[in-house]
């Protein structure tokens, strides 16, 4: 069994096993830590966003660390509203609000911090709700599809395909807008296609019902990964109900 | 006298960009056209970079050891003949001008060389770094005898005695790192020399890996025996073309000698070594965005709060160190590391090498015992600041580094003393600035260098630099703010502590260190509308001293714009409505008579 540790988050007594983020722990104990580029769907984190930093006090000696990665070790006390990490929590998010100026989701949580006043002297991106958290990569990538990644370094970085070019691993799946915590991937549908990243995607129907099921190349990717090699195009509801029909009938019979 | 039995012609990479090739090959062509002297065997040797490159390309005579510097084609004849009799005055090293000139012919009385102590360095420039026999005869490859002889925990303590201390800049005790790299029971392991140096204005790593390529292999062997490592990486950045070539050939001449392979030196250790090119950014020097990039992945730092001793690269354990560290592996191991450890301060034991740039007179590499303060980095070996003026500051530690002032050049240089002041040694870059260096200007420049090589991943390194960038330029171009210094240091703070990687961690040194020190050369820039160093243009005017002006036009030929008019012998005047205030006169006016002011 692994080893457990007890330890304080800002003062109230905690339990918790070798290596669990101090961000879980936290949470499981109802203290609420910020976090944008942390999802409960991925194991790693990419701790880019450093919204949700907090301060560990070990032997005495105290450093400010991401709490959704940092693994605990060994006892130690943790401070998540401290002035130290105020302060610097509301200068990330004074950047991050002066980096998405359209994002009202960005807008609320820095008024809320308090990280409105005292930063005008920012200056702000233009038409920006993107906060570079990487989520949508991550999706991409936990699919299997990988045709999203950050491109260019430093200040230019963005996320985009290849050379911003359509490209032929994207699926139109829109895991990567769903995910998106600003809602800033753009994508546009009629009632015959959609269009994500520079490609348009035709989109099909239930063969039952009518309703939309996704695009031909979601369809098919999801197909290929459950093994089905069932040619009608039937969305996920009338599968039920043909498996619930089924099973009356059997029921009726016997 | 001695004969002369070696011509050696320095071809490091500043010195081929200056000719030395052709040197060599005028040099060569002279010998042949004399017909060899049946005494005196000539040989044109080519080494690594001596160190001086502004004064390149170097010829040095063995074993007499006279030194000649700024070597054109043309002197070769001149070269020759002084063989055997009185050296070439005009190209040996001088200081001083005309009557007060004093001419040193030997290395070891030339200030340049005096007060270094070479152990990285020692055969750089002196061997042919192209032959593993010229290696040998200097003593190589006999520390790596010892360390075959010796158990890895035997290996570790000596270099534990040594008290040799990481080169990339952390300055973490290596002796350390490979205990805990040899304590892990997770094979396979690696071992990983950083060669991508991407401070601009270095070159200690490169001249080392072009200059003696077998120090930096010896180096890496003994430290995979340590460990239990049986593969090797050196990164090495993409621009050494040069250094690459020569790593390569000593790893090539290394397997054909059986000192790399399946049998090192006959015994049952093994090692495989090769070259990975980088990936072009500065970031990828950072620790674990190197592995990410040697892994095919993005360059990017990786976040996880857990050692590359422990899970490196591909997660197995792995030691990662400077080729400078690693080069000086050898030295330790066939000395013995009490012997390493006599040299340097308590605390930063051995040498430190720098690549000193910028307005001191003697430009290049030097290397010193740790302590050596910078005033005599500066003033004794570099020889002072170019035309006697004022010095300013001296930025240390690469782009992260810190500009210290004046009042602090007594201070020892080593891991630990400069940091106290917001400083860094770092990897040992060393810009030295007179009084024409606007350090809003200089703070400007280095956060814009880290803007694009940022990897741009975390929020406050990437949001945080673009805006200290905005901030810093509008100061210089006159709309810089009340209020706006303290806004600096805010963001300073929290790119410190909250940033991934140390580069994010280290980047807002430049500015709160030239906040610290010359905060009232911000506040003129910001209250006064004024650039004290006279440097940036929307806050400068130029003006002519009358009384100083001699009317030697040199001013007017350099002014782009035409601004500049008067009679020969009469003081000139600047018309400013054509001045861009870029400041090409006040450099080309050799009598201090530009004035500037503000606008
Ligand atoms: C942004 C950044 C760039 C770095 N670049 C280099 C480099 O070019 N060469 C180097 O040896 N170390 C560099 N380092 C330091 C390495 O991360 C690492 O500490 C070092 O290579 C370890 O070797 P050492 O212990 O022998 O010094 C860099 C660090 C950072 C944060
Ligand atoms: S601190 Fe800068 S270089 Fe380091 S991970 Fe963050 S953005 Fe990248
Ligand atoms: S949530 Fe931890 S760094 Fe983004």
């Amino acid at each position: 069994m692994a080893k457990t540790y007890e330890i304080t988050i800002d003062g109230k007594k905690c339990t918790c096993e070798h290596g669990e983020y101090i961000w879980d722990v936290a949470h499981r104990n109802g203290i609420k830590i910020p976090a944008l580029c942390r999802h409960d769907a991925f194991g790693d984190h990419r701790a880019c966003c450093r919204i949700c930093l907090v301060e560990v006090e070990i032997k005495g000696r105290r450093k400010v660390v991401t709490s959704c990665v940092y693994p605990i070790e060994c006892e130690c006390d943790i401070y998540t509203k401290s002035e130290k990490v105020l302060e610097e929590r509301s200068v990330v998010m004074a950047l991050l609000a002066a980096r998405s100026p359209e994002s009202e989701k960005i807008q609320g949580m820095a008024k809320r911090m308090e990280a409105d006043t005292g930063f005008e002297r920012l200056i702000k991106l233009d038409n920006e709700k993107c906060i570079l958290c990487g989520l949508c990569v991550q999706a991409c990538n936990a699919l299997g599809t990988g045709a999203i990644s950050t491109v260019n370094r430093g200040t230019d970085k963005e996320v985009s395909t290849p050379y911003d070019k359509e490209n032929i691993s994207c699926i139109g799946c829109l895991s990567c807008a769903n995910v998106c915590p600003t809602g800033s991937i753009a994508f546009e549908e009629d009632a015959e296609s959609r269009t994500i990243w520079n490609k348009k995607f035709e989109l099909v129907k239930c063969e039952k019902c009518g309703e939309v099921i996704g695009t031909k190349e979601s369809y098919e990717f999801a197909k290929k990964d459950a093994k089905d090699d069932n040619d009608a195009l039937v969305c996920d509801a009338c599968k039920k109900k043909a498996i619930a029909d089924e099973l009356a009938a059997t029921y009726r019979l016997a | 006298m001695a004969k002369t039995e070696k011509l050696l012609v320095c071809c490091g990479t500043g010195c081929i960009a200056n000719g030395a090739y052709d040197v060599a090959d005028a040099l060569e062509a002279e010998i042949k056209s004399r017909g060899l002297d049946v005494n005196v065997e000539l040989k044109v040797e080519r080494t690594g970079c001596s160190g001086e490159c502004e004064a390149g390309p170097i010829v040095r005579l063995m074993p007499r050891d006279t030194m000649y510097y700024k070597v054109k084609p043309k002197d070769a004849a001149d070269i020759i003949d002084s063989l055997e009799g009185e050296a070439v005055q005009r190209l040996l090293y001088r200081e001083g001008k005309g009557k007060d000139a004093k001419y040193f012919e030997h290395m070891q009385d030339n200030p340049f060389y005096a007060k270094q102590h070479k152990i990285v360095l020692k055969d750089v420039g002196v061997i042919d770094p192209l032959s593993l026999d010229a290696y040998k005869a200097v003593g190589g490859y006999e520390g790596l005898e010892k360390a075959l002889k010796m158990t890895p925990d035997e290996i570790i303590t000596e270099v534990e005695k040594s008290g040799l201390r990481g080169k990339g800049g952390a300055g973490f005790p290596t002796g350390r790192k490979w205990r805990t790299a040899a304590g892990y029971d997770n094979f396979p392991k690696y071992i990983v020399c950083n060669g991508d140096e991407g401070d601009p204005g270095a070159f200690m790593d490169g001249s080392t890996m072009e200059g003696s390529p077998h120090a930096v292999i010896e180096g890496m062997i003994i430290g995979a025996l340590a460990i239990g490592a049986e593969t090797g990486v050196l990164y090495i950045r993409d621009e050494y073309a040069l250094a690459r070539d020569h790593i390569q050939h000593a790893i090539d001449d290394a397997y054909k000698a059986g000192i790399l392979g399946d049998s090192i030196m006959g015994t049952d250790h093994k090692l495989d070594l090769s070259i990975v090119r980088g990936g072009g950014a500065f970031v990828c020097g950072e620790s674990t965005a190197l592995m990410n990039s040697i892994e095919g992945k993005v360059g990017e730092p990786r976040p996880k709060y857990i050692r590359s001793v422990q899970s490196g690269l591909f997660e197995q354990p792995t030691v990662l160190n400077n080729v400078e560290s690693l080069a000086s592996i050898p030295t330790i191991l066939r000395l013995g590391g009490d012997e390493y450890a006599k040299v340097g301060t308590e605390k930063s034991k051995g040498t430190k090498v720098f690549a000193m740039v910028g307005k001191v007179k003697h430009t290049g590499l030097v290397e010193v015992p740790m302590g050596t303060t910078l005033r005599t980095l500066i003033y004794d070996i570099g020889g002072g600041i170019i035309g006697d003026r004022p010095f300013k500051a001296i930025q240390t530690g690469g782009p992260s580094g810190g500009c210290i002032p004046e009042d602090l050049l007594d201070l020892p240089v080593d891991f630990d003393t400069l940091k106290e002041y917001g400083a860094m040694m770092g990897s040992g870059g060393m810009i030295v600035m007179d009084d024409r260096s606007c350090m809003v200007e200089v703070a400007r420049y280095y956060i814009d260098f880290l803007c694009e090589e940022s990897c741009g991943k975390c929020t406050p390194c990437r949001e945080g630099l673009r805006q200290m960038r905005a901030i810093l330029t509008d100061i210089c171009e006159g709309r810089g703010k009340e209020g706006d210094i303290e806004l600096l240091e805010r963001l300073g703070h929290t790119l410190e502590d909250a940033s991934l990687c140390a580069l994010g961690r280290t980047a807002p040194n430049p500015v709160l260190t030239t906040i610290k020190f010359f905060r009232d050369e911000y506040e003129a820039h910001i209250k006064e509308h004024r650039c004290p160093a006279g440097v940036c243009a929307a806050l400068t005017s130029f003006k002519i001293d009358a009384d100083k002006c001699t009317g030697c036009g040199l001013c007017s030929r350099s002014c782009p714009t035409d601004a500049i008019s008067g009679e020969k012998k009469e003081a000139h005047v600047i018309d400013t409505s054509k001045c861009i205030a870029c400041g090409s006169c006040r450099e080309a006016c050799n009598f201090d008579a530009i004035m500037t002011e503000g606008r």
